[in-house]
């Protein structure tokens, strides 16, 4: 193995990483929230609004990433949406999580034992604060666990980005190997970085959990 | 003496698809006063309750309190708005078997809760009135508790603390006592009465036969969706004319001697 050239691709693969959290970072947490409108509509809208919502669902689920991706990038501006790279990319993960995110936080809310949301009604709460006071903190608190091990999933999901040009870490491991056929050298490097990043996301998923299901746990 | 609600329950059915869980049940509770519900599992009587505060929707018949019709504008008319619903329940308590008490926020913020976000008070006062609530239940040293470290009785009291905060004119029991441990219940059971001796109107669905023969002013009989009979509680507990009440009684003994 030769180490010596990263001296030369070490600050562009650096570069790449910084991308490959910022794009991570942005298109869960937008992911999350647009994931958390579809729950919410699923519960208090309508049928028909629902069974749409239901339809976006099963499409994005049922579908690669890599073809979302390459219907927004290259099949968008047909019909009027030229993003650049770095957005499209964005948007692509946030549209491709936010279905499972939707999941994640239905099965967190019908966790929430429907007594503690009668009480609420029963002395006249108004629906909204029912979601905002005890639904949404105790579904969180239900769905959390499978909330971080989702936005894991979504980190390795952005080595697909550089197939739109985004430069993120993939893209820059790739240059890197092509212009110095150090294949081995380059990949290594990469699962080293996806690794510290998975394994400070799971570290904190964990010491926010405890922090916050702390008092919920049963202390006999 | 609160100011106390009455009910006017008449001719209210309930479906669930195509099981009648409530056959043209007419009830008349009047203000002030301690009502039981009694009956076998199943018989409806915690339908019935629900229906009170429309946490149950009827089918069809009236449900009205101080007169006024809840849950539809009319009878058998239109769903009334969410609104006017809220207004009615602000009036209402409710305990229910399971507590029910929301377990991310301690005792007084259970209290509290409804005070700030439905009475719209500050949050000091609102917790002022809760730790009075806490304290007249018995509880002023457990305040700042999580409901994971109080005993189902400390829980059950602190919902009967976040019900009568709100000062309703009504209080509903749904088996308050039946998730309790029973060196517990005696605990919860002396909230009840000393709740009832104020002069607030009740209406408890139990299987506490004492608490029915020792508080109640009047005691009605489920069984199968159909109310049975009401009386003062000697007439339905020790002097029933109506077989099927004499039936429950006797396995009710059965069961509780040895």
């Amino acid at each position: 193995m030769e180490w010596s050239i990263l001296q030369q691709y070490g600050p562009m693969l650096l570069r790449g990483f910084g991308l490959t959290i910022l794009c991570w970072l942005l298109g869960t947490v937008l992911g999350m929230v647009l994931g958390l409108v579809i729950a919410l509509v699923q519960r208090y809208a309508p049928r028909p609004v629902g069974w749409l919502v239901q339809a976006y669902i099963e499409v994005i689920r049922g579908t690669p990433f890599l073809v979302q991706l390459f219907v927004l990038y290259y099949g968008g501006p047909l019909v009027g949406l030229r993003l650049d790279a770095l957005p499209a990319g964005i948007l692509g993960l946030t549209i491709y999580g936010s279905p499972y995110f939707a999941e994640i936080f239905r099965s967190g809310f019908r966790a929430v034992p429907n007594g503690q949301i009668e009480a609420a009604r029963a002395i006249g709460m108004a629906e909204p604060t029912i979601v905002r006071r005890i639904l949404l903190p105790l579904g969180l608190v239900s769905a959390l666990p499978a909330l971080v091990n989702f936005s894991i999933i979504l980190t390795k999901e952005t080595v697909i980005l550089s197939i739109i040009t985004v430069p993120e870490l993939m893209y820059q491991t790739q240059r890197m190997s092509t212009e110095t056929f150090r294949y081995l050298e380059a990949n290594l490097v990469l699962a080293l970085f996806f690794w510290a990043l998975v394994e400070t996301i799971s570290r904190f998923g964990r010491r926010l959990e405890k922090r916050i299901t702390g008092y919920l746990i049963e202390r006999t | 003496m609160l100011a106390a609600s009455s009910v006017e329950i008449r001719k209210v059915n309930k479906y669930y698809a195509k099981f009648q869980a409530l056959k043209d049940v007419d009830l008349s509770i009047p203000p002030g006063k301690v009502t039981c519900l009694i009956g076998p599992s199943g018989s409806g009587k915690s339908t019935l309750l629900r229906c009170i505060n429309f946490l149950e929707e009827y089918d069809s018949g009236e449900v009205l309190i101080d007169g006024s019709l809840i849950g539809y504008d009319t009878p058998g008319g239109r769903r009334m708005s969410g609104r006017k619903l809220r207004d009615m329940r602000r009036s209402i308590g409710m305990v229910f078997q399971q507590f029910n008490l929301w377990p991310h926020m301690t005792a007084l913020q259970n209290v509290a809760e409804g005070l700030i976000r439905v009475r719209g008070m500050k949050k000091a006062e609102a917790e002022a009135r809760a730790a009075e609530a806490l304290k007249k239940v018995g509880l002023a040293d457990k305040m700042a508790n999580h409901p994971s470290r109080l005993s189902g009785g400390q829980q059950q009291r602190v919902a009967i603390a976040r019900a009568i905060a709100m000062e309703p004119r009504l209080m509903l029991f749904d088996e308050p006592t039946s998730a309790l441990d029973p060196e517990l219940v005696g605990e919860v059971l002396n909230v009840m009465k000393a709740l009832a001796s104020e002069g607030i109107t009740m209406v408890v669905v139990t299987h506490e036969m004492g608490f029915a023969a020792h508080v109640a002013d009047q005691v009605a009989f489920m069984e199968k969706g159909e109310l049975v009979g009401v009386d003062a509680p000697s007439g339905i507990l020790h002097h029933p004319e109506d077989p099927r009440i004499q039936a429950f009684l006797k396995t009710y003994h059965e069961r509780n001697s040895f």
